[in-house]
């Protein structure tokens, strides 16, 4: 649930960052819904397989992290107030930057020539194994979880709520205005950001927040 | 077809001053309506969820609430069980209460309340029960929050 | 491409003549009498002058709008009365059930805290789901229900859309007070970028009362939680929680208001307002700029206190969706090209109708709406002078 949730309150800033990968080429192929419906759910499989190497790999920082609670509230804490912080500094002052996986374009570019579907896994692989700000704060949430199941399944529905915003971009046809939703979408991150900069802060400070 | 967008737009414009007299005339009217046709109560997490026992005390009694995990969509893995004791004039100095909210004839946590100096103390007897929320007095009596997770 | 005054253009048509305003406001007269009074006027003397004066204050306002032809400087004098009013009253009214401003554990627990229209975006999605509201309040019955707070929400915005931000809301006043008091700007240029900055808090805090089920806007940030109530401070987070809206009190409803002249609370933070402004899309008026009259100047560009005139919207005719309809534009507009307009009818001609359509909605709300507090705070005011004690 609490995955779904983060995953629905960063998904606009997915949306923001990865759309601008993701439209241009939706787009520019000139397609139909239907089509361009099916590069989505490729692209999404790809993020899907990135999403859930990186729950194995959460889980392994879990198990890593020392088990007694003190200890392990002030790890987490601090890798809170660092992400989060990342995550303000995003949407406020880095206003112009894409997606993270948008410099994988030049070499995707030749696959996407060669081989089109192909192209639009490895992209969604790209986003899923990014580490954009909100992403990361999932893996230190995740990184709470007990056992390696629960991380999968976390992932899992971080996915599912990233993804709601995505869902609307085959029909981007008709949408021309995306860069208020880019805003807001960084700026919603930006505000969330601090509300988890607190919840670090107070976890270093004492570790009593729970 | 000018003509016609020209008066349903003015009839509209119309209807908005009949609109606003009616929010205001039928403001009692009209929230019991819809209250009752969605049916909406408060959130048990402010509420503290329906009565579901109460234990009888001779001057007084000891109010049992379901236990909330309620989250959006299922349950949630943390909670909390809501207590009362009233009415306020008939209480002891000292009340001490054994809850069993489980239903299971054990007892899940044991309460101390030491009303004149507004001090509780909670003895979990089920690894659920996890600590005192809140204890306030209030007009009718005292209320205690237990904070619950549930164990898997 | 600054084009002539148009033969008409220095003619505003709105203005009228006092009988004919006389005539004009006479509606407004008996339905307010009969709004406010509730079909009886009220014996205890004291009563009966605070009810007068109300009742004149209002109705003169509005028949100065009708001969006049402004709209904001009487509508503004009614709003902000109605917000400064409206803390007296309802701040008293705190002393008297509870002795404090703060809110205490007590009350939250019993459900008694007032219901305000700022918590509904966050209530839409948990009654949803889980066919409750996450709020300490009652459903009926009570200061401030639940079920009557969105009933008046629902009516408000059926008969004025986002007009609620400048006719209805008793908070509104406090950041339009404000942004009136110097005669020039300090600061003039606000980046455009930031009017995306309430749909960012409305996403946020709708997604985050959903996930822990709980109204987070007024918990964290709520700035006007500063003149009516607040937690008391009993934790470290209550204390983080109490600097936050302070602070943004401070910063967004006085002080840049005070250097931009604009409302900055409401069109640069409000979630409510966001949200409100898309019932601008479903309701019977709107602001609309005539081409063949408009010269260009830009003055409402300037003027607009919710930055929802620019440039290119000048172009298209319209303001943008966050428009409050509060008339500050068309009174600045020097060839009267700027007016209020009914959906559906032609942008040109019937001004006067139109505007004393929208006029009669807006104005009627106001009064009704804000009739009580004012005339509550006013006694209070009174019991103040004469007993030394507002409760
Ligand atoms: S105030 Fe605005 S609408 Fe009026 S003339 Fe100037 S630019 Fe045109
Ligand atoms: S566009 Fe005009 S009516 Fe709308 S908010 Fe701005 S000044 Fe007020």
């Amino acid at each position: 649930m609490k995955g779904f949730f983060l995953g629905l309150s960063s998904g606009a800033v997915c949306a923001a960052y990865c759309a601008p990968v993701l439209v241009p080429y939706l787009l520019g192929e000139g397609r139909s819904v239907l089509q361009n419906f099916l590069a989505l759910l490729q692209f999404l499989l790809g993020r899907l397989l990135g999403y859930l190497s990186f729950a194995v790999f959460a889980w392994g920082i879990h198990t890593s992290l020392p088990q007694d609670i003190a200890h392990r509230n002030l790890l987490i804490g601090a890798a809170y107030v660092f992400l989060s912080g990342l995550l303000i500094f995003y949407s406020f002052f880095k206003a112009g930057r894409a997606c993270p996986s948008a410099g994988g374009q030049e070499i995707d570019h030749r696959l996407r020539n060669s081989r089109p579907s192909l192209f639009l896994l490895s992209m969604g692989l790209a986003t899923g194994l990014n580490f954009c700000p909100p992403f990361l704060l999932a893996v230190a949430t995740a990184a709470e979880q007990a056992s390696l199941l629960q991380s999968v399944l976390f992932f899992l529905t971080f996915f599912l709520g990233t993804s709601v915003f995505l869902i609307p971009a085959p029909f981007l046809g008709l949408l021309r205005g995306f860069s208020p939703l880019h805003v807001i979408g960084k700026m919603a991150a930006g505000l969330i950001g601090a509300y988890y900069l607190f919840i670090g802060a107070t976890m270093l400070a004492g570790g009593f927040y729970r | 077809m000018k003509r016609a967008l020209k008066i349903a737009g003015y009839t509209w414009a119309v209807a908005c001053i009949v609109v606003v007299l009616a929010t205001f005339v039928g403001n009692n009217y009209f929230s019991a309506k819809l209250a009752s046709s969605t049916g909406i109560t408060i959130s048990p997490w402010f509420s503290g969820g329906e009565i579901v026992g109460s234990i009888d005390h001779a001057t007084y009694k000891t109010v049992i609430h379901r236990p909330v995990f309620d989250g959006l969509i299922g349950e949630r893995k943390e909670g909390f069980i809501q207590i009362e004791w009233q009415p306020v004039t008939a209480l002891p100095l000292v009340i001490e209460d054994g809850i069993d909210f489980t239903g299971d004839g054990k007892e899940d946590f044991a309460f101390r309340l030491d009303t004149a100096a507004g001090r509780g103390t909670l003895t979990p007897r089920n690894p659920s029960v996890i600590a005192i929320q809140t204890l306030v007095k209030v007009n009718q009596g005292w209320v205690a929050r237990i904070q619950l997770r549930k164990v898997s | 491409m600054m084009k002539e005054h148009p033969p008409h253009a220095k003619t505003i048509e709105v203005r009228q003549s006092p009988g004919k305003s006389f005539l004009f406001a006479l509606p407004m007269m008996l339905l307010t009498l009969m709004m406010m009074s509730g079909g009886k006027i009220p014996a205890d003397p004291q009563r009966l002058f605070v009810f007068t004066v109300t009742y004149l204050f209002f109705n003169l306002l509005f028949f100065l709008m009708i001969h006049t032809g402004k709209t904001d400087r009487y509508r503004a004098t009614a709003f902000i009365t109605y917000a400064i009013l409206f803390i007296v009253s309802f701040i008293s009214h705190m002393f008297e059930a509870r002795g404090s401003m703060s809110l205490s554990q007590e009350k939250i627990l019993l459900c008694e805290v007032p219901f305000c229209h700022l918590v509904i975006p966050m209530t839409l999605i948990p009654a949803a789901f889980t066919k409750t509201i996450i709020f300490p309040g009652t459903i009926t019955g009570g200061y401030a229900s639940i079920a009557s707070m969105f009933t008046i929400w629902i009516g408000a915005s059926l008969s004025l859309g986002r007009g609620w931000c400048s006719w209805g809301c008793f908070f509104g006043g406090l950041d339009d007070a404000f942004s009136r008091i110097l005669k020039k700007p300090v600061f003039r240029n606000i980046n455009p970028r930031w009017t995306y900055l309430p749909w960012a808090v409305l996403l946020a805090v709708v997604l985050s009362a959903a996930a822990f089920l709980s109204p987070t806007y007024c918990t964290w940030l709520c700035p006007f939680k500063t003149v009516t109530e607040f937690e008391a401070v009993t934790s470290f987070k209550i204390l983080v929680q109490t600097i936050l809206f302070a602070s943004l009190f401070i910063a967004l409803v006085i002080v840049l208001p005070l250097l931009t002249k604009r409302r900055t609370q409401c069109s640069l933070f409000c979630p409510f307002g966001a949200m409100q402004g898309l019932t601008n899309r479903i309701n019977a008026f709107d602001v609309r700029i005539d081409p063949d009259r408009c010269i260009n100047c830009k003055r409402c560009v300037t003027a607009c206190p919710t930055l929802s005139v620019t440039e290119e919207s000048v172009r298209a005719g319209c303001p943008l969706i966050s428009c409050m309809k509060c008339g500050t534009c068309m009174d600045v507009c020097p060839s009267g090209a700027v007016a209020f307009h009914v959906r559906g009818t032609p942008v040109a001609g019937n001004r006067n109708i139109k505007r004393m359509l929208f006029l009669y909605a807006a104005f009627l709300f106001l009064a009704i709406f804000s009739g009580g507090t004012i005339q509550d705070g006013l006694s209070r005011i009174i019991r103040l002078i004469t007993t030394g004690s507002m409760i």
